[in-house]
């Protein structure tokens, strides 16, 4: 058998790989594959945001079906989608899209519908279509109730709020409290004179029942024509009779009408209902009185003051915001640090530390004030004059501060700093890479005619968020100082120290 | 005619070539003997221009290989075979393919006559029908004979020999120098061998050079050789640890 | 004080051989280019290389390419559960492999199998002469061992990376539909949806970039072996290590200028 050639499998490997990029590339392309199984129906929602081709339909969170199309017809989206052949979809369904949680993946839902037997055809159309809930649309109807809600909260706040809003809620409850006791007693003081009362009325109807049961009586006897009335009827004497009592029952009734006896007493008694009357219009007055801005109550229900304290109260409080939200504002552009600084000088086996509160008021603009505690201590010079020449002695003092106070201004990736370097007059260059990350520095300062000014060159690379490491040489031009050095950093911006200045004035 | 004029070579501080001078003359056998890493093997690629010299010229017909430019080398080259201590076969490829590089790599001929010619070249070294086999499947002097064989293979006038009888038996080591004393009449070759058997040097070579310390320091007839006073070459001529060569 | 000197000074000439590596390989690389620009290829010794180079490691590359892709869509979904957006695992898997993993991963299979072979085979070549067998014969060894190589495996891991990017999103979808039953339509209309032309070409030229890197190592490595059997070893070894660093910072930077 001959095995098959180098070229025959190089080349069999490159024409696959070649077809699985054309596929890859076809499939990123273009639409792929899917189920094409099941049948077609189709729905028109308003708006279908987010949901994609090959989304899930599903019914009671079982999937049955993906998107087949989106398309747009008369403004509106028309879905197709591709059911499996064995589910039905009742007629009056209810179809809708959804979310999976918040953030997940839009997919149609469909809620069965109730008549069974009536199922949707092959390209038939949903008839009940659910909104979508537009969930910018949700944000936005929570937002107005939230805005509702924070207006009652807040005019309740301006009623409630506050000591006086306190001490005036109380006085309406003990108010209150005072005006049902009131009621109370006035109806406690009535109380025997309507046991009375009833009990008069009572009586006086227990008398009328006997009255009319007697009455009763007669004139069944009458109609019988038994006894007495039964001739009566017949007699015109009895007529006369009767006429009178008919009339002295009228002299009765006169007689309650004009308040005469216990009854007319009861029905005409004035104390009673002026009694009753005095009650109501007391109350009546309590309410006028609230209206007309008297009283506690009225007052803050009605007292323009009130209102305008509130007011004037609220205007100030704003003012007090304006006058923080400036505050809080130059104190956000205004950073400051604060840091450290040590380097390791090898050559000379000591060290340097630096102190220093770096205040940029602007992105650009830097203030550097500093302390550097230099081994060598700080020159000094003596000229003295002995026989007429002038010899100038430099003594280095040991516990002497150095000091460090410069302007800088920083354009793109290079800050430019000069004043006192070390107590001498000098310069500095900074160049930014990587992120601000890697810091590279040029310093010259110390400039003294006899001898060549001290230069320093070194580089600062941040390695933690407040850690930098440096390395550099030191001095390099003067052969008898200089030295490599390395060493470390901490910076921080310190927001305390931030407030403090903010609040001192600065000229910007 | 091949002549190293003056050839200075070092390889990071360690003298190999000090001021070499030699002449190697057409269609003879020249032997270069040597100590072992005494800088021969240096010296042949000099001759061919593997190694360029720090200082000094090497004349090849006419021309200073030194000065050479890759081009004009490979065309200098084309004069030249060369076997190597191991043959350096291809291990890649079978035995006919390793013959027929140099071939396909430089003529123009029909595959059927580059055939033709491998078979020549194998038949005269003694060595027919190993056409289609591997050199991992060969003997050590088998290889050296495809070697030779494949530095044969497009008539060169000048053949290198890089020990070519190192790590053989001795009957293996007669054959192979009489096989290229055969092959140097056969093609009247100038051949140049570096060896440190004294014995084959001085039974093959017309001429015999004596290469210490990065330089020449006898040449002639095997005879002179054989009669020669100096004492560094009779000590290698004996085969003493006694004398001025310090072995440890 | 002198140790930390020393410690420094190590640093430095660690640094400064690399450098020196690359400028060395960048030379090796020009004088390869101009050969093949200078004459014509040697096709039969460029197939032979692709075979070996591509062919031969077409198992291994798909293995890795589809384990690749499966843990990725194992480890997605695990995250991704969690937003419930399960269905973003494909189009991460897909652009994880087209952009990175695919040319990476293949790169660095091939310079396992192929990069340390190429080193070893042209270290024994130059350690027994062969290779000055080869200029004694006239013939350029650049041209006939070196280009081929190179050209081989610039046209084959782009190959064997398409290999990998397609057995990585299978092995994806293997594990992320049918094992965690992620929505298969939404599964794949992410990778479609996701992944761009730019990302398969992109990662592609990449491939073809590492090929480039490791089979000029394994070359260059090979080429100046020195020291016999022990010198085959380590130039072996060498050229694993440093293509496979060159091929993870290369691809950095190919990252940032492509994407």
């Amino acid at each position: 058998m001959r095995s098959i050639s180098t070229e025959a499998k190089v080349g069999l490997f490159i024409l696959i790989a070649l077809i699985i990029l054309g596929y890859m590339s076809f499939q990123v392309g273009e639409y792929g594959f899917g189920l094409k199984k099941g049948y077609i129906v189709t729905a028109v929602f308003d708006n279908v945001t987010g949901l994609e081709r090959d989304a899930a339909v599903q019914i009671a969170g079982v999937e049955v079906g993906k998107v087949e199309k989106i398309s747009l017809v008369d403004g509106k989206a028309l879905v197709e989608l591709r059911i499996l052949p064995n589910v039905q979809v009742e007629k009056d369904a209810t179809i809708s899209i959804k979310t999976h949680g918040i953030l997940g993946d839009k997919y149609v839902d469909i809620v069965p519908g109730e008549t069974k037997g009536s199922y949707i055809a092959e390209r038939g159309q949903f008839q009940n279509v659910e909104k979508q809930a537009d969930i910018d649309k949700l944000l936005v109807e929570l937002g107005n109730i939230a805005e509702d809600i924070r207006v009652v909260t807040g005019a309740l706040r301006k009623v409630v709020g506050g000591d006086a809003g306190e001490s005036n809620l109380s006085a309406i409850i003990t108010n209150v409290k005072e005006l049902t006791a009131n009621l109370n007693s006035v109806v406690k003081a009535n109380d025997r004179k309507f046991t009375v009362l009833v009990d008069n009325l009572t009586s006086a109807s227990k008398q009328m029942e006997q009255t009319f049961a007697s009455l009763s009586e007669i004139t069944g006897k009458v109609n019988q024509g038994e006894g007495t009335l039964g001739q009566l009827v017949t007699n015109k004497g009895v007529f006369e009779k009767l006429d009178n009592t008919l009339a002295s029952i009228q002299t009765i009734t006169e007689k309650i009408n004009t308040g005469e006896g216990t009854l007319g007493q009861l029905v005409t008694n004035k104390g009673v209902f002026e009694k009753m009357d005095n009650t109501l219009a007391s109350i009546q007055t309590i309410t006028d009185k609230i209206n007309a801005g008297q009283g506690t109550i009225g007052k803050l229900v009605n007292d323009e003051e009130t209102v305008t304290n509130l007011n004037s109260s609220l205007k100030s409080i704003d003012k007090s915001m304006v006058g923080i939200n400036r505050f809080v504002s130059k104190a956000d552009q205004f950073r400051t640090f604060l840091g450290y600084r040590g380097e390791y000088f090898f050559e000379k086996s000591d060290g340097k530390s630096y102190i220093d509160v770096t205040i940029q008021p602007k992105e650009d603009k830097f203030y550097i004030l500093g302390l550097v505690s230099d081994p060598r201590g700080r020159r000094k010079t003596y000229d003295r004059i002995t026989d007429g020449v002038t010899v100038r002695t430099e003594e280095w003092d040991r516990n002497g501060l150095l000091f460090n106070a410069q302007i800088g201004k920083r354009f793109n990736d290079l800050l430019l700093r000069g004043g006192l370097l070390e107590s001498t007059g000098g310069f500095g260059v900074d160049f930014f890479a990587m992120r601000d990350n890697l810091k590279l520095t040029f310093e010259a300062f110390d400039f003294d005619l006899d001898r060549d000014p001290h230069m320093k060159v070194f580089g600062e690379y941040q390695i933690l968020k407040h850690l930098y490491l440096t390395a550099g040489w030191d001095d390099f031009l003067n052969r008898d100082n200089d030295s490599l050095f390395a060493g470390f950093a901490i910076r921080f911006e310190d927001e305390d120290l931030k407030y403090l200045l903010t609040s001192a004035p600065i000229p910007k | 005619m091949i002549q190293l004029i003056d050839i200075h070579k070092s390889f990071k501080k360690q003298k190999v070539l000090d001021g070499l001078n030699l002449e190697i003359e057409d269609g003879k056998i020249t032997v270069i003997i040597g100590r072992s890493g005494g800088g021969k093997s240096v010296l042949l690629k000099h001759i061919i221009g593997l190694i360029k010299p720090d200082s000094g010229q090497v004349i090849v017909d006419g021309d200073d290989i030194a000065a050479m430019n890759e081009r004009q080398l490979n065309e200098t080259r084309k004069k030249f075979g060369m076997l190597f201590q191991e043959a350096a076969l291809f291990d890649s490829m079978n035995v006919e393919d390793n013959v027929a590089f140099p071939l396909r790599e430089h003529t123009k001929k029909k595959e059927r006559e580059i055939l033709e010619i491998v078979k020549d070249r194998l038949q005269a070294v003694g060595l027919p029908g190993v056409e289609k086999k591997m050199p991992s499947e060969l003997s050590g002097g088998m290889r050296k004979r495809v070697g030779l064989a494949r530095a044969i293979a497009l008539h060169p006038r000048i053949v290198l020999f890089d020990e070519p009888t190192t790590g053989l038996d001795p009957i293996m080591t007669e054959a192979i120098d009489k096989l290229i004393v055969d092959t140097q009449k056969m093609y009247n070759l100038t051949c140049i061998i570096i060896s440190h058997d004294i014995k084959s040097a001085l039974e093959m070579g017309d001429k015999v050079a004596m290469l210490y310390e990065g330089r020449i320091i006898e040449e002639g007839t095997p005879e002179k050789i054989n009669n020669s006073e100096n004492p560094i070459l009779r000590q290698f001529l004996s085969g003493s640890l006694e004398g001025p060569i310090s072995v440890i | 004080m002198n140790r930390l000197i020393q410690a420094i000074d190590r640093f430095g000439r660690s640094i400064l051989w690399y450098v020196e590596e690359m400028g060395r390989i960048s030379l090796f690389f020009i004088s390869a280019l101009s050969w093949l620009v200078r004459s014509p290829l040697k096709v039969r010794l460029v197939f032979k290389q692709m075979e070996f180079v591509g062919v031969k490691s077409i198992f291994v590359v798909v293995l890795t390419g589809t384990f690749t892709g499966m843990v990725m869509s194992l480890q997605g979904y695990y995250g991704f559960r969690l937003f419930s957006a399960e269905s973003l695992v494909g189009s991460t898997v897909a652009l994880g492999m087209t952009r990175e993993l695919g040319p990476v991963l293949t790169a660095l299979m091939v310079t396992a199998r192929a990069g340390s072979a190429m080193a070893a085979e042209l270290g024994t070549m130059k350690v027994t002469e062969q290779i000055d067998a080869l200029y004694v014969m006239a013939a350029n060894p650049i041209r006939h061992l070196i280009v081929p190589r190179v050209v081989a495996s610039i046209a084959m891991v782009p190959a064997l990376t398409i290999v990998s990017d397609f057995m990585g999103i299978m092995g994806g979808y293997f594990v992320g539909v049918k094992l965690l039953k992620i929505n298969e339509g939404i599964f794949l209309k992410n990778i479609y949806k996701l992944v761009g032309l730019d990302d398969i070409y992109n990662g592609l030229i990449k491939a073809a970039c590492f090929g480039l890197i490791l089979s000029l190592v394994g070359c260059y490595k090979g080429f100046t072996t020195y020291g016999g059997a022990e010198g085959v070893g380590r130039a072996t070894t060498e050229a694993v290590v440093i293509a496979s660093i060159s091929i993870l910072i290369s691809d950095y930077f190919l990252t940032a200028l492509m994407f």
